[in-house]
């Protein structure tokens, strides 16, 4: 079944290093969008939700915790969609809060192909 | 807690995990060093918390560039933009300090981290006094000089 994956990071070249990773795991989806933060991620998300979130932790305007809490909370379109946070972060406090606010999952920097294959598969069927 | 940290090793174990995985250079650090950088840029990014200071990584635009072009896995650099060069040496910067923050973690808490800067420029001088600085001459794929800085001092 094809699948639908966005991108939420601030910095383009780490969208584009993701993206180029996400290739590498051997994962594919029929359609890919990507978002400078996390608001540019909702407004994208009313109109167009995707399967799959991958998205950085730290970023201006609304960070992605802010982004979990509002994807959970108010999109009811996106309630199928999986979250995954990707960030240097990596402290356990702050790995379970965000996964207590709705994210399916948690991938820190630096990250490998096999990573991502490991923590996106569950999701893929 | 803190003085039993050995900056820089954790410093530089950090650096390397970082160009080894998602760079694909080596880094080594230079034991006699003669670092000469011109037209530096100088990627940096400050925390507060247990600790508060200033990581930062400053190389030459040609350095800078090819470690752009390794990260997006670009063929040469003709396409590769002054934004896009800056960019990747602030996630570098970014992951790095990701990398110091989780190897320090259990000594000195958690640290925030603020998004990370990149400029021109030679000198990192935002801290006051009682800092002590961690200074890591380095060469990349042993081509490149660089240098690697950590500027902190226990909160006060």
């Amino acid at each position: 079944m094809s699948k639908s994956l966005m991108i939420v990071d601030d910095s383009a070249t780490m969208r584009k290093i993701i993206m180029r990773t996400v290739r590498m795991s051997g994962l594919e989806f029929e359609r890919t969008e990507e978002a400078g933060n996390g608001a540019e991620a909702i407004e994208k998300l009313k109109t167009a939700p995707v399967d799959l979130v991958l998205c950085d932790v730290n970023m201006p305007e609304m960070s992605g915790l802010e982004m979990v809490k509002k994807i959970r909370t108010e999109l009811k379109i996106c309630e199928g969609t999986k979250i995954i946070m990707v960030s240097t972060e990596s402290s356990q406090e702050l790995i379970d809060g965000v996964i207590a606010d709705g994210a399916n999952g948690f991938i820190t920097k630096p990250f490998t192909p096999e990573k991502f294959q490991e923590k996106l598969t569950p999701f893929m069927n | 807690m803190v003085e039993q940290i050995c900056f820089n090793t954790v410093l530089l174990d950090s650096a390397k995990e970082i160009f080894s995985t998602m760079v694909f250079m080596d880094l080594v650090e230079i034991t006699e060093p003669d670092v000469k950088i011109d037209r530096a840029l100088l990627g940096s990014i400050t925390f507060k918390g247990g600790l508060e200071g200033c990581l930062g990584i400053c190389c030459d635009v040609q350095c800078a560039r090819a470690i752009a072009v390794n990260m997006l896995g670009m063929d040469s650099d003709s396409e590769l933009t002054e934004e896009g060069t800056c960019d990747a040496i602030g996630e570098i910067v970014n992951m790095i300090m990701g990398g110091v923050k989780s190897r320090i973690l259990k000594d000195v808490g958690n640290l925030e981290v603020s998004i990370p800067s990149v400029v021109s420029g030679n000198n990192l001088n935002s801290l006051e006094h009682k800092s002590i600085r961690v200074t890591i001459p380095i060469n990349i794929d042993d081509k490149y000089a660089a240098e690697l800085s950590l500027l902190y001092r226990e909160s006060i």
